[in-house]
């Protein structure tokens, strides 16, 4: 699924497992409409091609990227119409509140009703990112991974 | 909680808790120091954890009412639960709180006294 393209004037070389490694351990920027699914998460198409090429975001368009991530294979979608993603990876409906917690077991994460902001391994990294991102969730929690750790048991 | 105003808690109103206990990482991310020298440990699903007091504030709030009071909270490692743990002291202490399981609320309205 390698595949050349040109952005901004530049050829690169693209692939699938590129821009997984690229992504791996960058949080996702808040997102506007459009986003892509890597990893289990969802982020804004430009910032996952300025991540993969380092071009700067106003080197190219959000479509062009879409384009792009698409034809790598990553799910393309709106969040005004999340039930209709391509290439047809991704969920056939809106996920379920549990379904879209499914990626973060084990982190935190911070939502805002049933949208999950950001997903990180600690608090702090998503403190971190609300204030750099000007946001504020509705709630913040770790994602629990069994019973035991959703429900406990009471302390003496 | 003071400090992470930006990520409200969820949490667990546990009505058969006696303290208020938080993750330790909480404490660490709003610069808050738990009182080292009060450290206890207790057992939760059979797991110990360690966990030292620190007294905050803590706010509540909903779309049209807000209300903020100073508690004791236990900040507690390792805290491998999904959720912060509201208990009688710290919280239910300064509420009336009233359930309803069947239809999936909760209200807690501030103890005037």
């Amino acid at each position: 699924m390698d595949f050349t393209a040109t952005i901004s004037g530049r050829r690169f070389r693209l692939a699938p497992d590129r821009v997984t490694h690229a992504t791996a351990d960058v949080l996702p920027d808040p997102l506007r409409d459009h986003y892509v699914v890597i990893g289990g998460r969802r982020y804004p198409p430009k910032q996952v091609i300025a991540l993969v090429t380092g071009l700067d975001r106003a080197d190219f368009t959000t479509h062009q990227a879409r384009r792009i991530l698409a034809r790598l294979g990553f799910p393309v979608a709106r969040r005004s119409n999340s039930a209709r993603m391509s290439p047809g990876r991704g969920p056939s409906a809106t996920p379920s509140p549990a379904e879209a917690l499914r990626p973060y077991i084990g982190q935190w994460v911070a939502t805002d009703g049933d949208e999950v902001l950001v997903g990180a391994d600690s608090p702090a990294e998503v403190v971190s990112w609300l204030t750099r991102h000007n946001r504020r969730a509705q709630s913040m929690f770790r994602v629990p991974a069994g019973d035991a750790e959703a429900g406990g048991v009471a302390p003496l | 909680m003071e400090g992470i105003e930006v990520a409200p808690l969820g949490s667990l109103v546990d009505t058969g808790a006696v303290r208020t206990r938080f993750s330790r990482e909480l404490a660490e991310v709003a610069g808050i120091q738990p009182d080292d020298s009060q450290t206890e440990d207790f057992a939760v699903g059979g797991q110990r954890i360690r966990g030292a007091p620190a007294r905050v504030t803590l706010r509540l709030e909903s779309d049209t009412a807000a209300h903020s009071w100073d508690a004791a909270i236990w900040f507690c490692e390792p805290w491998p639960f999904g959720f912060q743990l509201l208990g009688l002291d710290g919280f239910l202490r300064h509420f009336r709180v009233t359930i309803s399981a069947y239809e999936e609320w909760l209200e807690c309205r501030p103890e005037s006294g």
